[in-house]
């Protein structure tokens, strides 16, 4: 069953205002589309300012889109109002990156997650204290680190406090915006199992959004690779990775270092691109990742690729958007 | 011989109470133009240790031991002798090119004042020989970039600036700390490519600190894997990944995401704080292998009997020779 569908999402963000109105714009995101199942973790990879952290802020209803529609649970959630909107709150939740800035540091944990509880109803008064600590129970911390500050703890618990809160209301989808990257790699492994048990357990579906290939490989169910606003590839974990398609999830995987090499994956690099990626207020014509890629030909300045099934190829279930794959006349 | 050696490295923090040590006892040596990795999760000290190196501790901080460079002792030298050495023989890049650089000179002005002060060019040599640098590190229009300001540019080309500057003198040593964690994966690698051709051309050696294994598995010739301000293991880097000997390198190991649905094994708990160390062993509290030896006397980092590729293996455990270990991936 599908939870979330977004269609033809845009973002685009005025710069220069003149007197006749915004003379350019920053097209963050650029008219994307994917849908989220039931119990299943979608993850969007990309590199800084690829318009991720944009997507997920108008999935959770904080931004208002330019254009495109976003779907949860068949409800069009532009169009929600008070308690519908409530609900849609309580059933969507964020997890975010710094746990050091997403917890007041004059709240105590207690605060911080009976919080949700109340604004939402979920739990009477008397039995707060109980709720809590079972909602702790589930991040593996224990009750007697209700009546704590946020300064007393490690990143790592931090991110279980932060998880809590966000379990606190039952939601049915958790985004979390690199949940992982502040946390050293021992304590990185502690958090993505937990993540994974309380997956199993509660079923909940995940818009997981991550610049680390490895961690998306080993924890997602399908991905979406964007590059400047734009969904380049969208396929199933394991098609990805064994076949990446478009030649910048190509890039991407191959920039990553890596301890062991595979006779696959000899240590030798094929090439690389070159230069920053371009600014998102002058996309480049054509594919946007033309400039710095290294399979370019003729047709790639010139035509925008569109996100297909590379059918001709023989390929299905799998979508990229470049002139390799899809036919362009 | 050696180009750096640390031998016996203690580094404290005054308190107002009695000192607080954080970097215990460490002792490696630097060959020449090789590329050694110091590895370790927030706090463990590999920072503090560059600082010490560079003379450029914290105020409140203060290293005793001996920090052999060529034939001098780098704790033992006054202010001024260290300056000199600073920037000529001895460079060093961080982790946020941004806050590294001054936003409000040009960045062709900030790299050529290295040259005016060490070699004493006049303005117009400088010049000439900062666009020769900027192209060395693969500045895209050299002659254009030079009159920009640090905040005109993106990070990895603020990055290009900084290690610009760091070899404007040819120094025989730079210090790499973090260098491209705040940077994307695509550019990383320009940048880590960038670093080994020149340790190349101008035969310096790096000292390359880092919290990604990764990276040292494809840059550092030999590694140093460090815990609680302590080696915990010391050898080639090789030799390091296929046969770690020391619980912690293999909890690091471990807690990085391989098959998809195998369960990570992380490193329970999280590092202890300084001054809060446990007795024996500094890892006892958080090790698999721990037996009651472990926490009466703190293992010396001794060489061990046997490794794979025929090089000095150090590891400061008991059971070294016992544990075995096992890579899935």
């Amino acid at each position: 069953m599908e939870l979330l569908r977004v269609e033809a999402l845009k973002k685009y963000f005025p710069v220069k205002r003149g007197l006749a109105g915004p003379s350019q714009w920053l097209r963050a995101v650029d008219g994307i589309d994917f849908s989220v199942d039931e119990d299943r973790i979608f993850a969007l990879v990309g590199e800084s300012g690829c318009g991720k952290s944009t997507v997920a802020r108008l999935v959770l209803n904080l931004a208002t889109p330019t254009s495109g529609k976003i779907f949860f649970g068949g409800k069009d959630i532009s169009e929600l109002k008070s308690t519908s909107l409530k609900a849609f709150r309580r059933s969507l939740q964020i997890i975010f990156q710094d746990p050091f800035a997403s917890l007041n540091p004059r709240m105590t944990v207690f605060d911080t997650i009976s919080e949700p509880l109340k604004i939402h109803g979920i739990v009477e008064k008397k039995n707060m204290k109980d709720a809590c600590a079972e909602l702790l129970k589930k991040v593996g911390l224990g009750a007697e680190v209700l009546n704590r500050y946020p300064h007393e703890f490690s990143g790592g618990q931090r991110q279980r406090i932060c998880i809590a809160r966000a379990l606190a209301v039952g939601p049915k989808l958790i985004v979390a915006d690199e949940p992982l990257s502040a946390l050293d790699v021992s304590i990185q492994a502690q958090i993505l199992n937990l993540l994974q048990e309380l997956k199993r357990e509660t079923k909940i579906s995940f818009l997981f959004i991550s610049h680390d290939l490895k961690i998306v490989h080993y924890f997602s169910d399908a991905v979406g690779v964007m590059y400047l606003g734009k969904i380049v590839e969208r396929a199933k974990t394991e098609d990805l990775f064994r076949e990446p398609m478009h030649p910048y999830t190509v890039v991407l995987l191959e920039s990553a270092p890596r301890i062991f090499h595979s006779p696959t994956h000899p240590q030798a690099r094929s090439p690389k691109v070159i230069g920053d990626v371009p600014s998102p207020i002058h996309i480049p014509p054509g594919c946007p990742f033309h400039p710095r890629c290294p399979r370019r030909f003729e047709p790639c300045d010139k035509f925008v690729p569109l996100l297909e099934e590379p059918v001709s190829k023989g390929y299905s279930g799998r979508l990229v958007s470049c002139h390799l794959w899809n036919p362009w006349e | 011989m050696s180009l750096l050696e640390a031998s016996a490295l203690n580094i404290s923090f005054r308190t107002a109470a009695k000192p607080i040590n954080v970097v215990n006892n460490l002792s490696f040596a630097i060959e020449e133009s090789e590329v050694f990795g110091l590895v370790g999760e927030s706090g463990c000290g590999k920072s503090l240790t560059a600082l010490s190196i560079m003379g450029i501790l914290p105020p409140n901080a203060y290293a005793v031991g001996s920090i052999k460079f060529r034939d001098k002792d780098l704790l033992k030298l006054d202010s001024e002798s260290m300056r000199q050495l600073r920037g000529k023989e001895l460079a060093m890049i961080f982790q946020e090119p941004m806050t590294s650089l001054n936003p409000v000179l040009t960045i062709g002005y900030q790299i050529a004042e290295v040259m005016t002060t060490h070699f004493g060019l006049s303005k117009k040599e400088a010049f000439n020989k900062t666009v020769e640098l900027l192209r060395d590190v693969r500045m895209p229009s050299p002659e254009i970039r030079i009159k920009e300001y640090p905040h005109q540019m993106s990070g990895g080309m603020r990055q290009r600036v900084m290690i610009a500057m760091a070899v404007a003198c040819n120094p025989s040593l730079l210090i790499a700390d973090e260098p491209t964690t705040a940077l994307d994966v695509t550019i990383q690698s320009q940048i880590l490519e960038l670093l080994q051709k020149l340790r190349e051309e101008r035969k310096m050696s790096i000292l390359l600190i880092t919290h990604d294994l990764g990276i040292i598995a494809e840059n550092a010739q030999r590694v140093a894997i460090m815990y609680a301000g302590r080696i915990a293991e010391l050898s080639d880097a090789k030799e390091l990944f296929q046969n770690p000997r020391h619980p912690y390198t293999m909890g690091l190991l471990n807690s990085l995401p391989k098959e998809r649905g195998v369960p990570l094994k992380p490193i329970p708990g999280s590092v202890p704080q300084p001054g809060r160390l446990p007795d024996g062993c500094k890892f006892s509290d958080r090790c698999e292998f721990v037996i009651p030896e472990c926490r009466t006397e703190e293992p010396e980092l001794r060489l061990l009997p046997e490794n794979i590729s025929g090089s000095s293996h150090f590891a400061r455990c008991i059971r070294s020779e016992v544990i075995s270990w096992n890579y899935s991936g």
